[in-house]
């Protein structure tokens, strides 16, 4: 008796992993659970702060949000107006600063872009994105 | 022994049968908006194939320049409808993309993503965009190689400097291919100029920035004071970005 019990445990567990198993190889190629960002462009809140002045913040959020609060200092850079908004930024921009990008943690792909843009269109280096974003941010200094 | 597994086959299959479950058309759409377009539109359709209704918890898109709508809370068995995504431009370049995950109260799929990609035209490719000399450094020439996008032709370009301080001189290098050279007057002073770049016959104009930045980095100069005033480009109206408005003395060169 407790031997047919423990087969047909057995034959139930195993069939609950199949939708799973399926799963797993038919979506093998198309999501990425893994941060698109390698972990040398990424900084962490706690670094960003020993750097102390040679950094310039940037916001990579939607207007409003930056409108509505923002590391102090930090310039506001998004891609809704690039063009209107990065030569205020390369004007606060100078050789040796470390630039850090966050956006909203919920929405860090827009970190991402930004980072990216800044690296291959304005060629600048050190640019980094926060991790955790802007709530790592709060959390650490509110 | 043969009995109870029977029944729990069953009871499998019949829990299988009853679910609710959407069917979706598709769940990655390939967009590409002419130029100009100021937005993206994609439409992921689907069915309940279930035998009972479905409900949507939430639908929400991974960027704010993305917004996704459902046309209704509730699908009813074998009815159909569609999750809209609408994608903001704004001053995207290249391939983007974005998704927008879908919850339902399914009990077998309950999170669903949906994937837009949208190809954005690009009819000058410009690199860098961004030329500076330190301070006190030699003012010789910095290039700026521009190139036509892929489906356009490109025959010349106009470069147009906001500030007399900097000249530009365009050479073309190769079919939509040039080169631009920018050469500051002097290094002494910190001073910026905001080029336009422009293909003939094109109301699109894109940026570069010319600059002298201060040498090294002083600590405290966050907050950028020191920074030179800098000519700012003009917001993007409808229709695309225009040039600056007044820029001061502007200096032109055109292949």
């Amino acid at each position: 008796m407790k031997f047919s019990l423990a087969r047909q445990a057995l034959i139930l567990a195993a069939l609950s992993l199949l939708p799973g198993v399926g799963q797993a190889i038919y979506f093998r190629d198309k999501i990425s659970w893994q941060s698109p960002i390698p972990p040398s462009e990424m900084v962490s809140v706690d670094r960003a702060r020993e750097w102390g002045d040679g950094v310039i913040w940037i916001d990579a959020r939607p207007d409003d949000e930056f409108a509505h609060d923002h590391v102090p200092g930090a310039v506001s850079l998004n891609e809704d107006r690039w063009n209107e908004l990065l030569p205020q930024f390369l004007a606060a921009w100078s050789p040796g600063k470390k630039v850090i990008v966050y956006c909203s943690a919920q929405s860090c792909d827009l970190a991402r872009e930004v980072a990216e843009r800044l690296r291959k269109e304005a060629q600048l280096p050190d640019v980094f994105v926060l991790e955790g974003g802007w709530e790592a941010w709060v959390k650490k200094n509110r | 022994m043969k009995t109870h597994v029977l029944t729990l086959a069953l009871s499998f299959i019949l829990c299988l049968t009853a679910r609710a479950e959407l069917k979706w058309e598709q769940t990655a759409v390939e967009l590409h908006p002419a130029k100009g377009d100021k937005q993206a539109i994609g439409h992921f359709k689907y069915q309940n194939v279930g035998k009972t209704p479905v409900h949507f918890k939430s639908v929400h898109a991974s960027c704010g320049c993305t917004a996704a709508q459902s046309q209704k809370d509730q699908v009813g068995p074998n009815e159909k409808g569609e999750i809209t995504a609408t994608f903001n431009i704004g001053d995207r370049t290249g391939t983007q993309i974005k998704t927008v995950t879908v919850e339902t109260d399914e009990s077998a799929n309950q999170k669903t993503v949906l994937t837009l990609k949208a190809v954005i035209p690009q009819e000058l490719e410009i690199s860098p965009t961004f030329v500076f000399w330190k301070q006190g450094e030699k003012a010789d020439p910095k290039s700026i190689a521009v190139h036509a996008g892929k489906e356009f032709s490109v025959k010349h370009i106009k470069v147009t400097s906001s500030s007399p301080d900097f000249q530009t001189k365009v050479q073309e290098t190769g079919e939509g291919q040039f080169k631009v050279d920018v050469q500051p007057n002097e290094t002494n002073r910190l001073m910026a100029s905001t080029l336009t770049i422009q293909a003939e016959n094109s109301p699109k104009t894109f940026y570069a920035t010319a600059r002298i930045t201060t040498a090294p980095t002083v600590p405290g100069a966050h907050g950028v004071p020191g920074a030179p005033t800098i000519q700012k480009a003009p917001a993007a109206p409808p229709g695309g970005p225009t040039a600056p408005a007044r820029p001061p003395a502007p200096t032109s060169q055109t292949h």
